[in-house]
């Protein structure tokens, strides 16, 4: 089946280093600003929102609307299809959610120590943003791979 | 040491795993796809399993494809063929197998192939090709 649709790599780079960015500030940002943390839910929010709807995905407005029209970011349009690209930032979305449950359920219930469920909030936020430095600079897209899995087992329409 | 370092240290080791367990995986199929054959040819050739979803296929694998000069290539629809994908135990994509001229999967690729690699793997193609007895 030939791909008629174009998708801007520019769109998807920016985006993935938008999330690489962010993890890595809320991450390592909340040992000296705690409330950084906050990053990681919101991020969750972004991915998410920007998945069921495009013109709600923040990094790729930025591109869009800024870094493209000011020719900081030249547009770099391929052959390809979006919904890999979607299924993959929606999979990251949803990990970013877990990651936020784990770290704020227990603050929410009035634990601050540090526990389990915290490493283990930061870890996955921090493979979501790994994925994405894979895919930015390599272009491996783990998500697009598992789009490709689902077809192939009939799962969804690939 | 705090949680964040604790974080940083369970991605490392998770990562560390991970390519540890696509290297087993890659190796196990590898051994599984080669010798499996498919149709015949004049010339060694090359089997180029891709997809709608592969982006990678697009970005890097066509264009080395492209490189290789006078070259066959069979390109190959790993969802709507997926008889021949499992032969070859394609489980990502962009896969590149190197067929004999006889048609026995010789070299498997499974990932990105840069072209020095599948140059290097045709003229070893074209060699075995050579060294077959003929029959009468």
């Amino acid at each position: 089946m030939a791909v008629t649709q174009t998708v801007d790599q520019s769109a998807l780079k920016v985006n993935q280093t938008g999330i690489v960015a962010t993890v890595l500030v809320a991450v390592l940002g909340s040992q000296a600003v705690p409330w950084l943390i906050w990053l990681i839910p919101l991020l969750a929010i972004v991915l998410l929102a920007g998945t069921f709807a495009p013109q709600l995905a923040l990094f790729k407005q930025l591109y869009f609307k800024v870094l493209k029209p000011r020719g900081i970011v030249k547009p770099r349009l391929m052959a390809d299809r979006p919904e890999p690209h979607n299924f993959a930032q929606g999979l990251g979305g949803v990990f970013l959610a877990i990651s936020s449950l784990l770290v704020f359920g227990p603050l929410l219930a009035g634990d601050f120590r540090p526990g389990p469920g915290l490493v283990l909030g930061f870890a996955i936020a921090l493979l979501v943003a790994v994925l994405a430095f894979v895919n930015l600079a390599f272009g491996y897209c783990l998500g697009c791979q598992i789009y490709f899995q689902l077809g192939k087992r009939g799962l969804i329409r690939a | 040491m705090s949680a964040q370092l604790w974080a940083v240290a369970a991605v490392g080791a998770i990562v560390l795993a991970a390519a540890c367990v696509e290297a087993a995986r890659s190796q196990i199929a590898r051994r599984r796809a080669i010798g499996a054959s498919a149709a015949p040819a004049r010339e060694p050739y090359i089997l180029y399993f891709t997809g709608d979803s592969c982006t990678v296929c697009r970005t890097h694998q066509e264009p080395a494809l492209a490189k290789l000069g006078p070259v066959r290539v069979d390109r190959v629809d790993a969802i709507e063929d997926r008889t021949l994908a499992d032969q070859f135990h394609v489980y990502t994509l962009p896969t590149t197998v190197v067929m004999s001229a006889e048609g026995r999967a010789l070299h498997v690729n499974y990932g990105y192939a840069p072209a020095t690699k599948l140059e290097r793997q045709l003229a070893d193609a074209r060699i075995a090709t050579v060294s077959v007895p003929a029959t009468a």
